[in-house]
């Protein structure tokens, strides 16, 4: 269905703005399929915008981004998506089965209801992360680490080519950021495309193939080895684009910015 | 104190079913102004009744608009006179209290603690046997804080979120405060009671004894904000430093609710149950858009609500005894609209035409730049930009480009001459700024920001028209003072334009000429 | 006084009366507490899972200068004015309220009561200039008139009666809004959860969010007549309140607050008898008084078993 050279991702030139403030800038970045890519960057240097916006989830002011080659209202079905934990209400009456199955709503049409198949499908995504003992349990009485879990069954159970990942690592215990990872490189090996926005520095190193330093622009991306370097990070983390953000200050508090013709 | 017999009330009551019939005379509420006109003439007849009856019902006597308000504003019926008080004192007392409703973001708080008091004005009645003030500011002040502390214990003992819990104990507190009410009606005093009123607000019925305790409160209220003020500021802008500057938050937020279920009380009898929480929520909101400071927020609220006051109570004497409650909210909803739409800084209207005048300099820099352009591209000589060469690179018309360079001559940045545009000083200056800005961005985001050249442009673009002056220096500094943008053009700073300037005057008239414009030029 | 006001309880006038000898009466009165409370509580769930319940305060009180102003202009009390006003009037309020606080820096609490208010200001003094005209007057706008409904018009379907007007138009809103919720059920659930998760599946969140507000506007204004803007809140609200204190299944949760219309209509229409007080009121405080007994026994979340574990 896909041949090798289309990329999984493709961004060129995405800016994207919250009330006028620019956030990021210019992002290019091709992805090729069968990749497990970190996004690494400060707080607030765009990691979660970034991934939002690739799957439409926010509103771009200027670029475009492709998946597989298409943009994204064709593409839907083949992305998936693990937000943040703290972006749901956990006291949502539904059961951990639920949430897994949910995952499998975009393929059903409007108005059907998930048969058998998908509900074997969804009990196997959980026997996948150790969770099926916990089918049966509202969500609420889940620990953190399970929480994610749950949300990494349900990403399975999209059965998506692409994946994005907020912050799956964020305040899991050590036996869940294992877990996490086995799935991660099953997929990968599978010739799925991750992109997993990570902040912790030492294992980004050993979990990744690929990083992509971001601190409101593209500073780096490329294999591990020769992006994870002292003088890069520096790069990113120390700060040296305070103008930028200064700027994106000036055009989020000046009323300007958008209209004017060019020159 | 002159209070009028009440209309008979039937309410919806299981026995009503009898007496339901066609006739339009179904039940007669006692805000329902258009009284059927049986009734109407009934009352005409008994005159000695109606002479007794309120401000509304005095105004039935078919006098012009005119007449009418000069009574209200001659002062000389005293039902006016109170009604007048009343709606100042509570467009005082809610004013300010509810400044720091919205400060604190609790308007629903508010709403739900005004119907929430409703079963307590109903038991203040039953308890004293008559509508005695007193106690059913009392009763109605209890119901008010157990609603409250209703609220939040649903919220701190299950899961049920605060919005959720706000409705349910408002609607509760509200259908028990309706069923008590609808009992009262049928007690044999009840019908006397007056009680209805309290849904929408009359507040023509307010007599002497409402009137003091109204001032009492409102002065409680005036008092505890004058001499509380830097401490209901801090708690309401930063409850977690406020509690470890050691301020008794906790008590602030009780005696803050206090007044607040004080005010909607004394309230209820002007503006009603149902629409109290508007006089506390909407002048305030509009006094939050037109000031940046919580004193004068305050005030300007305050003054809000003593007018939107006078004028509803205006309206119900002139509109025939028109509910006094919705006719108040209806004049603070219009203070909040001219608020919304013509406030000075904040307003829809002042920001439609700041960035309009942002979109008009923005097109007229973007015409110096071109011009500009033009002007390198003839190596800075000393002619100016012909008009057909300008249109062209702007890829309008003549005409079009002639509106143009009228607006920028109107600005003193060009003047025009036998189809020739010439800077003036100023705009020479402003052309140079806007391409420096442009190219020293364009290099910025290359070097620095690792972004490809040609992604570049359409970003300095916008950049080139906000970037502040200390933001500049700024720029040169990381650039190390560069003169030579990413595509090998000059950044022009003043002191080079002008030896370009000088330069090009030295050379010979001709060949300095070699990259201008096509031949347009005589 | 308190004889005057609280009645002896007559057993047989209040429990059994109302369900033999005054069956065609209260029959009605208790179907249609029922079809309102069933609607309203199939829609409020959804309002208090993704905690828009004050828009349900908001859209219950702005609904009432929608309804004036389409009898007014249309001349009649016909139910198609009547919805296109309820539908006009909803969306009036939800941009409303967003104008407000997208375009200034009022918070949108203090948006919703802005907005509303206003807007149920100017219904109020419609109804008050205009009650002979449209039969309909202040307070019933409040608390409405349930106990009228019985002697209403009786729709006709052939020679055979199916039963007062208000009564067969709120059940036709309960089978839609049943459907709707039935047919639509993974959508509303997959994005009263997790809007984003939503969008990546194709399925658009704010068509779910605008056909949720047409449905909650559509509910109210068939409500009405029957329980008035203020007891209308509670009746979104307490059924699915009381039924998520009791389980964690957004199914069992409709099925639960399903039943608690029930109970509180006929409870409601008991209290009232007895009580002789507005028997709207009587089944909103009946609601309230399952909320509390669950809120005090529920297994899980109750205030007993919080003592108990401590």
């Amino acid at each position: 269905m896909t041949d090798a050279a289309t990329p999984a991702l493709e961004i060129h030139d995405l800016t994207v703005s919250y009330h006028r403030k620019p956030v990021l800038w210019g992002i290019d970045v091709a992805i090729t399929p069968g990749q497990l890519v970190g996004i690494i960057g400060p707080n607030g240097a765009g990691k979660s915008t970034l991934i939002k916006s690739c799957m439409g989830l926010l509103p771009v002011s200027g670029g475009w981004v492709k998946v597989f080659g298409k943009p994204l209202r064709e593409a839907t079905g083949r992305v998936g998506y693990v937000p943040q934990r703290e972006s749901v209400d956990w006291d949502f009456p539904v059961s951990v089965l639920d949430v897994v199955l949910m995952g499998r709503y975009g393929r059903l049409g409007l108005g059907r209801r998930p048969g058998k198949a998908d509900r074997e499908a969804a009990r196997a995504c959980l026997d996948k992360v150790q969770l099926l003992p916990f089918a049966n349990r509202q969500i609420s009485n889940l620990s953190g680490g399970q929480q994610q879990r749950v949300f990494l069954a349900r990403a399975l159970a999209q059965e998506a080519d692409l994946y994005f990942m907020d912050e799956p690592f964020a305040g899991v215990d050590a036996a869940t950021e294992t877990a996490i990872i086995t799935v991660l490189r099953e997929l990968r090996s599978a010739g799925k495309t991750i992109l997993v926005v990570h902040h912790d520095l030492p294992t980004a190193r050993q979990y990744f193939d690929r990083l992509l330093l971001l601190n409101m622009n593209v500073i780096a991306f490329g294999p591990t080895e020769e992006v994870f370097t002292a003088e890069l990070l520096q790069k990113t983390y120390g700060g040296r684009l305070t103008l930028l953000s200064e700027v994106a200050q000036a055009l989020g508090a000046g009323a300007n910015a958008g209209g004017g013709d060019r020159a | 104190m002159s209070r009028g017999p009440t209309p008979k009330v039937e309410r919806v009551v299981p026995n009503a079913f009898e007496r339901r019939d066609p006739a339009p005379n179904k039940r007669v509420g006692v805000n329902a102004l258009h009284r059927p006109l049986l009734w109407f003439f009934a009352l005409l007849a008994t005159s000695a009744v109606a002479r007794a009856a309120g401000v509304n019902d005095l105004a039935r006597g078919g006098d012009g608009f005119w007449v009418q308000a000069a009574r209200f504003a001659s002062l000389t019926d005293p039902s006016v006179r109170y009604a007048l008080a009343g709606a100042l004192l509570l467009g005082l007392g809610c004013g300010l209290l509810g400044g720091f409703i919205v400060v604190r973001k609790m308007a629903l708080v508010g709403d739900a603690l005004s119907h929430a008091v409703l079963p307590g004005v109903a038991a203040g009645f039953l308890w004293a046997g008559t509508k005695d003030p007193v106690a059913i500011f009392i009763g109605a002040t209890i119901a008010g804080l157990l609603g409250t502390a209703t609220v939040s214990a649903i919220t701190s003992t299950t899961r049920l979120k605060e919005d959720t819990a706000l409705g349910l104990v408002l609607t509760s507190y509200f259908a028990l405060g309706i069923c008590m009410l609808t009992m009262i009606q049928r007690l044999p005093n009840g019908n006397q009671s007056g009680i209805g009123t309290f849904l929408f607000g009359q507040a023509a019925a307010l007599g002497a004894d409402d009137i003091g305790l109204m001032s009492i409160v409102t002065a409680a209220v005036v008092g505890v904000v004058l001499l509380g003020y830097k401490e209901l500021l801090v708690t309401s802008f930063d409850p977690g430093f406020a509690r470890s500057a050691g301020l008794p938050t906790a008590w602030i937020h009780h005696t803050l609710m206090f007044l607040l279920a004080a005010a909607v009380v004394v309230a209820l009898q002007a503006v009603g149950v149902v629409l109290v929480s508007a006089m506390l929520i909407t002048p305030a909101a509009a006094a939050y858009l037109l000031t940046d400071r919580l004193h004068r927020m305050l005030l300007l609220a305050a003054g809000f609500g003593m007018v939107s006051g006078v004028v509803g109570a205006f309206g119900s004497f002139v509109g025939q005894g028109l509910p006094t409650g919705p006719l108040m909210v209806l004049a603070a909803s219009t203070v909040f609209a001219g608020a919304f739409l013509f406030g000075p800084r904040h307003g829809v209207i002042a920001r439609w035409w700041r960035q309009r005048s942002e979109r008009g300099r923005t097109r007229r820099e973007n015409a110096l730049k071109a011009m500009f352009h033009l002007w390198e591209e003839d190596d800075f000589g000393p002619e100016g930009v012909a008009l057909n060469d300008f249109a062209q690179r702007r890829r309008s018309t003549l005409e079009e480009i002639g509106v143009v360079v009228r607006e920028l001559a109107t600005h003193d940045l060009v003047t025009l001459d036998r189809e020739m545009v010439y800077f003036t000083p100023a705009g020479r200056l402003r052309a140079g700024e806007i391409v420096r800005n442009h190219r020293l961005w364009e290099l910025y985001l290359t070097e620095s920001a690792n972004i490809a050249p040609d992604h570049v442009h359409d970003d300095a673009e916008r950049i080139e028209h906000v970037l502040g002056e200390a933001t500049v220096r700024a720029l040169e500094r990381r650039l190390n003072y560069a003169k030579i943008d990413p595509h090998g053009k000059l950044i022009p700073s003043p002191r080079e334009l002008h030896r370009a300037e000088h330069d090009a005057l030295e050379r010979p008239a001709g060949p300095g000429r070699s990259g201008g414009g096509e031949g347009g030029r005589s | 006084m308190m004889e005057d006001f609280i009645p002896v309880f007559d057993f047989h006038q209040v429990v059994v009366a109302p369900w033999t000898e005054h069956l065609p009466l209260f029959g009605w009165v208790a179907l249609m507490g029922f079809f309102v409370a069933a609607a309203c509580g199939l829609v409020g769930n959804y309002l208090i899972l993704r905690r828009m319940a004050l828009m349900g305060d908001a859209v219950s009180h702005s609904v009432l200068p929608g309804l004036v102003i389409a009898f007014l202009l249309s001349n009649s009390r016909g139910t198609l004015p009547m919805f296109i006003g309820a539908l006009v009037a909803g969306a009036v309020t939800t941009v409303l309220i967003e104008l407000i606080h997208r375009n200034s820096r009022v918070k949108q609490d203090a948006a919703i009561g802005i907005a509303f208010s206003a807007l149920f200001a100017v219904g109020v003094l419609l109804v008050s200039l205009y009650a002979d005209k449209i039969d309909l007057d202040a307070d019933c706008v409040l608390f409405g008139e349930i106990a009228f409904v019985p002697l209403e018009a009786q729709v006709m379907l052939g020679s055979w009666a199916l039963g007062p007007e208000s009564v067969v138009r709120m059940g036709l809103v309960l089978v839609a809004v049943g459907t709707g919720v039935i047919v639509f059920y993974k959508e509303l659930l997959v994005s009263s959860f997790d809007a984003g998760l939503s969008r990546t599946l194709g399925i658009n969140p704010a068509v779910f969010h605008y056909g949720l507000m047409a449905m909650l506007s559509i509910v109210v204004v068939g409500a009405f007549e029957a329980v008035g803007a203020i007891l209308v809140i509670a009746m979104l609200i307490l059924p699915g309140a009381t039924a998520s204190l009791l389980t964690t299944r957004l199914g069992v949760i409709h099925l639960l607050s399903l039943a608690q219309a029930l109970v509180c209509s006929m409870a409601g229409v008991m209290l009232g008898v007895w009580l002789d007080c507005s028997i709207a009121a009587a089944m909103v405080l009946a609601g309230a008084g399952l909320f509390v007994l669950a809120w005090i026994f529920s297994p899980t979340q109750g205030l007993l078993q919080r003592w108990r574990r401590h």
